[in-house]
């Protein structure tokens, strides 16, 4: 499905997009952020090896890789290529073997038990005992004593709530709610935490196209009126385009960022940016660099 | 796990299966706002309600009742059995009306036995589910235990209960224990060990502790396990507490009463205090669904979608 051009583009070192010829490749990222504040996460050279029982597999490999405050960061690749794992060790989740690690000016352990990091599942995981209201601020509740950043007020959840469209089912439990709906009580539970980064892993799989495209634009309302920064892990190449600022195309074995796309699309975002030739360059481009990735 | 998992039906059903196809059948454009729930969308092509129809739906339970009771009655007059051998429900009942004092005081002795040895066997059920859901090494140590325990009809120990506490309400009272023990342990573990791995994950996202997590994930999870296990072994602490009557010496109750009589002959006796026990379980049982309503309303069990 790739076309020869696109793909001669994009080896190595090949010509970025057009507006912002941004560093492209493994290269570190020097772009000023929003707030003109440094990186809020910032990875350097760092490694994980999986020791299964058969051989051990070479998760990450010397990752380098900032994010400046109120970015959003788009991660894709083929399966097995890390990206979940990138997310789990930025989130303190797991461990890494060598390299450094910054969270919000710390370290991910420290940052995960100050509740500096709003993780949002694959799943829902919504508490099947608890309303819409209640679920959306699960997370806030949990090791409330050690929180650093303040969590949003019970009326801002409510907002939020509503600016999805959830207003009339505040009371409602899960199992009355349909999957897509599911899915806006999880990403509000997870802004309401009010943390300065949100790490999200493939939060929309499980939805069906349409609701799926519908939740983005949703999901881009939200970052748009807290302004966090965001990693997002991704299966969808128009999905990592049109949320992010800038899309980290990764290989597997072992896994590693193979390509950064800037994209040059204006904000706020829009369904008809999607017909837009830039977007769909973008796309292209995107495509083709995980093709050759799953190729090796 | 070999034991029975009368709860494994009734699990938590996963709620977002449940509602995805509704999902799939909403306008494309339309924003969030216009979205109908998915119970909406099952409940709209619902047949007419036709009421003789749902009052006969509604009455059924109770005719299920009369006609048995209408068909025992006609079998044992038309057929001229024995009053020794199967009295008609009619003499018991009245037999029961006439003597309510008696059975009312030996039934307090029942539900006090099987009362206790009920929270007895619910209480160590929690604690070793507990520690099987938080350990590995537990979990295996404890689940040939609890093979074994089942494997045994567990009421040749009441005699042994009888000898370590003698003539009081804690032999029968351990022997109900023990019958609800298995069923609690294998629920209560499965309900604390099963939970959404997702959500799991997510409140180690911000370090919950393992109490948090216990408290607020583990325990809540294994409500419905926990409430389907509680339907089995209320009527096993009723049969623990009869047999530990009957086998561990007593001279009250509605096992002793029903074994004096047996001995003597008193078959209205015998027959009043089987239908006293059966009328305790119903009770309790009726009880515990009501409970049952209002604390799982959040659950797919509870089909009362309002």
């Amino acid at each position: 499905m790739t076309e020869p051009g696109i793909a001669a583009s994009t080896s190595e070192g090949g010509e970025g997009p057009e507006p912002r010829p941004g560093p492209d490749g493994q290269g570190l990222d020097q772009r000023p952020s929003r707030d003109g504040q440094g990186a809020v996460v910032s990875l350097r050279g760092v490694s994980k090896w999986f020791i299964g029982r058969n051989d051990p597999t070479h998760a990450l490999s010397r990752i380098d890789l900032d994010v400046s405050d109120g970015e959003f960061v788009s991660v894709i690749g083929p399966s097995g290529c890390g990206k979940s794992t990138l997310l789990r060790v930025v989130g303190g989740l797991v461990g890494y073997e060598s390299g450094t690690v910054e969270v919000a000016g710390t370290t991910p352990a420290v940052a995960r038990r100050t509740k500096q990091l709003g993780f949002t599942p694959q799943t829902p995981a919504l508490l099947p005992w608890r309303t819409v209201r209640r679920n959306a601020r699960f997370l806030s509740e949990l090791n409330a004593r050690r929180a650093v950043s303040e969590p949003l007020s019970e009326q801002e959840s409510v907002a939020l709530l509503e600016t999805v469209g959830l207003g009339k089912f505040l009371d409602s439990f899960p199992n009355e709610l349909s999957g897509g709906m599911q899915q806006r009580v999880s990403l509000v539970r997870s802004f309401v935490l009010g943390a300065p980064v949100m790490l999200m892993d493939e939060p929309f799989s499980a939805l069906d196209e349409i609701t799926r495209n519908e939740m983005r634009y949703l999901l881009l309302d939200l970052w748009a009126r807290t302004r966090k920064t965001v990693l997002f892990v991704t299966h969808s190449i128009p999905e990592a385009v049109i949320l992010a600022d800038r899309v980290l195309v990764m290989a597997p074995r072992p896994g590693r960022i193979v390509r950064t796309e800037h994209v040059s699309l204006a904000r706020p975002r829009t369904t008809a940016m999607e017909d837009d030739p830039v977007y769909l360059e973008h796309v292209s481009r995107v495509r083709a660099a995980l093709h050759e990735a799953s190729a090796r | 796990m070999s034991a029975p998992e009368p709860a494994a039906s009734a699990g938590p059903g996963a709620p977002e299966t449940a509602a995805s196809p509704a999902e799939t059948a909403e306008p494309s454009a339309s924003p969030a706002e216009t979205e109908q729930p998915a119970a909406d969308e099952e409940r709209a092509p619902s047949p007419p309600r036709r009421p003789l129809r749902q009052l006969a739906v509604a009455a059924a339970p109770v005719i299920g009742v009369v006609l048995l009771f209408g068909l025992w009655e006609f079998y044992v007059r038309a057929a001229g059995v024995h009053v020794l051998t199967l009295p008609p429900p009619s003499r018991v009942l009245r037999h029961l009306v006439a003597e309510p004092g008696f059975y009312w005081e030996h039934s307090l002795v029942t539900i006090r036995e099987a009362t206790l040895g009920f929270w007895l066997g619910f209480s160590a059920a929690m604690v070793v589910a507990t520690f099987m859901a938080h350990s590995r090494f537990m979990e295996r140590a404890t689940l040939p235990t609890i093979v074994l325990l089942q494997s045994t009809p567990v009421a040749v120990l009441a005699p042994v209960f009888l000898i370590w506490f003698g003539f009081n309400i804690w032999p029968k009272a351990l022997t109900a224990a023990v019958f609800c023990y298995v069923p609690f342990v294998v629920n209560a573990f499965t309900g604390l060990r099963a939970i959404d791995e997702n959500a799991y994950e997510l409140m180690r996202s911000v370090s919950s502790s393992r109490w948090e997590i216990f408290r607020k994930l583990r325990l809540p999870h294994s409500l419905p396990y926990l409430f389907s296990s509680a339907r089995l072994c209320l009527g096993l602490a009723l049969v623990g507490a009869v047999i530990g009557e009957m086998f561990a010496g007593s001279t009250g109750g509605l096992g002793n009463t029903a074994r004096v009589a047996q001995t003597r002959l008193l078959v209205d006796q015998l027959w009043g205090s089987i239908f006293t026990l059966a009328l305790i379980g119903v009770i309790a049982n009726l009880v515990l669904v009501a409970v049952e309503a209002r604390m799982l309303r959040w659950h797919s069990s509870q089909t009362t979608r309002s």
